[in-house]
């Protein structure tokens, strides 16, 4: 028996060496995860740290005295970088946000002009208007970081503020102590210095122009679209084996003796896997309306997305098809595509608070495209003419899939 | 009417670094029962994909009933029924269901789909088991099936590639019943194998193809006329001896098959006469002879005369 097991054993492994295709897949796909996952997960875990500060732009034309010392404290904050200018010129709110809106910055801090003034003249008159701080954030920001960017900003300012105005309070509680006596607790409860409120500072959160939205997004409207679209994805893997089975079954040989191009063939054959992928789309998406009351935002626009990310999808599925020359190869080569691109692209940790290398990496994938899009549409509030850039990055994918996919694949294999 | 349904002229299909097809030229006609018969490699199964225009041949022609394969593919295909070597069926479908998407790829739908199903089926004796999942079918079923399958648009020739590969001889005679009698309704069959009784049972003319040439055509009958010898095989416990050898050329033509000269062909005429010949200069040696194996003429004797191989090699 044992020579029997040993025999089975090497002809595995002969089998297996055999194709070296799959064993390269094999050894690949952990390698890939384990670079890939790392690099991406590293924004993860040092989001906010002194190696992966949080970029923050400032803009502050006249803002005064208050306004450049907040500035200074924030700069010393680790964890923290403040940019004051692009391209050598002082940023303007209108430039913050236009850079907010293309995806380069997150979070814009903004000191109107006047603001040192207005919390200096600032009283205790309710009913007199207070100094604003402006904050402007991408509504597609990850909260958690986004809270703690916040947190410090206004820790930083309110800390400046009532610095400021200590001497001024001191002044007024000590005078009005010499002539109202037995009112001093009312007083001490006046100078209680700790909610934002008394700091004499608006806290104004708002996001850039052209967004319809007021409100930040929730976890779900962040995570319905990119697991979608990690789902979709998996296609590749049930289109690839559906065309390998064809090709060993010889049903492929049969359908080619028959009067029918092979253009028409491919057509049929992606036809069930492309409306797979559209139920899939549309059933994850209502999911998400339903059950988590997500906004779908502009119907058309979400339906041309979806539509465009179905044939990325299936261009892939065949360019596999096409490469795979065995079920091993198939598996291993749909699995790694399939969970590679998916984390380099953002499914799984937002693209923003990865190094700039993965960023830079995760616009080569579909992915990302495909996210941005959904993006645009259900938590900015775009329409059509504002996803053109990502509707045709993606079909540009889609089309150099099949074209790369149409020249390799071979019908009589 | 053109009496030729299917013709090959100068037909080459080369690879990297082979010619799996070189210069292939002959012509089936009508209502005729046409055989390629070759060992395992020969090119048969290049030459049917060449032939059903599934692979563009290197250089040369097919026409199936005048019409060219290549140039006017749709035409030429939709008068062709192809049976590949694969079971090439869905076996997670029905014998209905594989049939119905089969019919309607040759454009075959409504009544008259319903009405060719029934009528194949009925061919293959597979009627009741039209609702049954093919991954259920024994080999033998799923064969028939195959047949019904290329069967159902009414093909002018079918090509049938090594149909009974694989199956137990109940089935294989069921599956040569029903071809024959397709082809004794007319249906013009080209049919490849590498079993000799196949060929010298049904064909009207065979083709005996080896490294992608013919090497012999005609009716099995006159093949073996004209050019099929006796065949005694032998198998010895031990090498024989040169002296031995030179006496067995006496009787034959020998042939050696392997270095040591334990197995020896000899190739004769009369077979009869021979194999007494060498049973009397055995009988000095005793226990020498392990294994005596005569052939009357037929196909298989014919192709070794040719080339020196068996089929089955």
């Amino acid at each position: 028996m044992i020579r029997q097991i040993i025999a089975i054993t090497l002809k595995e492994l002969k089998v297996l060496w055999l194709d070296r295709e799959a064993l390269t897949l094999l050894f690949a796909m952990p390698m890939f995860f384990i670079l890939v996952m790392s690099f991406a997960l590293e924004g993860v875990f040092e989001a906010g740290s002194k190696g992966h500060p949080i970029p923050i732009l400032v803009i502050h034309p006249n803002g005064g005295r208050l306004a450049d010392q907040a500035i200074a404290d924030l700069k010393r904050m680790e964890g923290l970088v403040l940019i004051e200018t692009h391209e050598g010129i002082p940023l303007t709110p209108d430039k913050a946000e236009q850079l907010i809106g293309k995806g380069v910055y997150s979070l814009a801090l903004h000191f109107p002009e006047g603001y040192t003034e207005k919390i200096l003249k600032n009283s205790n008159d309710p009913q007199e208007e207070k100094a604003a701080v402006y904050l402007i954030s991408d509504p597609a920001m990850n909260l958690q970081l986004l809270a703690t960017a916040k947190g410090a900003i206004q820790g930083a300012i309110e800390r400046r503020v009532l610095l400021a105005r200590m001497p001024q309070r001191l002044k007024e509680m000590f005078g009005t102590l010499e002539g109202m006596g037995g009112q001093i607790d009312h007083l001490l409860e006046n100078t209680n210095v700790t909610g934002p409120e008394r700091s004499g500072v608006n806290f104004i959160h708002t996001f850039p122009k052209g967004y319809h939205i007021g409100r930040r997004p929730t976890a779900t409207e962040q995570n319905v679209p990119a697991y979608t679209i990690f789902g979709v994805f998996f296609i590749v893997l049930t289109l690839a084996s559906s065309f390998l089975q064809e090709k060993r079954d010889g049903t492929f040989r049969r359908i080619l003796a028959a009067p029918l191009s092979k253009t028409a063939l491919l057509i049929g054959k992606l036809l069930p896997y492309y409306l797979v992928n559209l139920i899939q789309i549309g059933l994850m998406f209502s999911i998400g309306a339903v059950v988590f009351g997500i906004t779908l935002g502009n119907l058309p626009a979400l339906i041309m997305v979806s539509l465009a990310l179905a044939a990325v999808a299936n261009g892939l599925g065949l360019l596999v098809a096409a490469l795979g020359k065995t079920e091993a190869q198939v598996n291993g080569l749909s699995v790694l595509l399939a969970i590679t691109l998916s984390a380099l692209g953002g499914m799984m940790v937002p693209t923003f608070i990865m190094p700039d290398l993965m960023k830079t990496l995760s616009l080569f994938t579909p992915h990302a495209w495909a996210l941005a899009g959904y993006h645009d549409i259900m938590i900015r509030g775009l329409g059509i003419k504002d996803i053109l850039t990502e509707m045709s990055i993606l079909l540009g994918f889609g089309s150099f899939f099949f074209a790369l996919a149409l020249w390799r694949f071979r019908f009589n294999e | 009417m053109n009496t030729s349904i299917l013709i090959a002229k100068d037909l080459w299909k080369s690879y990297a670094k082979t010619d799996a097809v070189r210069g292939l030229t002959f012509e089936i006609s009508r209502g005729e029962f046409f055989g390629l018969l070759g060992p395992n490699g020969a090119g048969k199964t290049t030459t049917i994909g060449l032939l059903s225009g599934l692979i563009e041949p290197t250089r040369g022609h097919v026409v199936i009933d005048g019409v060219d394969l290549f140039s006017r593919s749709m035409e030429a295909k939709a008068r062709l029924g192809l049976v590949p070597q694969n079971f090439a069926l869905y076996p997670t479908l029905s014998a209905h269901d594989n049939l119905v998407f089969f019919g309607r790829i040759y454009g075959l739908n409504g009544k008259h789909l319903r009405e060719r199903i029934a009528r194949v089926l009925g061919i293959v004796e597979l009627t009741d088991r039209v609702n049954q999942t093919v991954a259920t079918f024994s080999n033998g079923m799923k064969r028939r099936l195959n047949i019904a399958a290329g069967l159902l648009h009414e093909p002018e020739i079918l090509i049938l590639d090594e149909p009974t590969v694989g199956v137990d001889t109940q089935s294989r005679n069921a599956i040569l019943e029903s071809i024959h009698s397709l082809n004794q309704f007319g249906v013009t069959v080209l049919y490849t194998t590498h079993y000799i009784e196949e060929a010298q049972r049904l064909c009207d003319r065979v083709a005996i193809i080896d490294q992608g040439k013919i090497i012999a055509l005609d009716s099995p009958a006159r093949l073996i006329q004209d050019l099929g010898k006796g065949m005694i095989r032998m198998e010895f416990n031990t090498g024989i001896d040169d002296r031995l050898l030179e006496q067995m050329k006496c009787i034959g033509s020998v042939r050696v098959i392997d270095n040591q000269k334990r197995r020896i062909h000899i190739e004769t005429d009369h077979a009869d006469q021979a194999s007494r010949d060498l049973l009397e200069l055995m009988k000095t040696k005793d226990g020498l002879l392990m294994t005596l194996d005569i052939s009357e003429p037929n196909l298989e004797t014919v192709f070794i005369h040719l080339t020196g191989r068996n089929l089955r090699d």
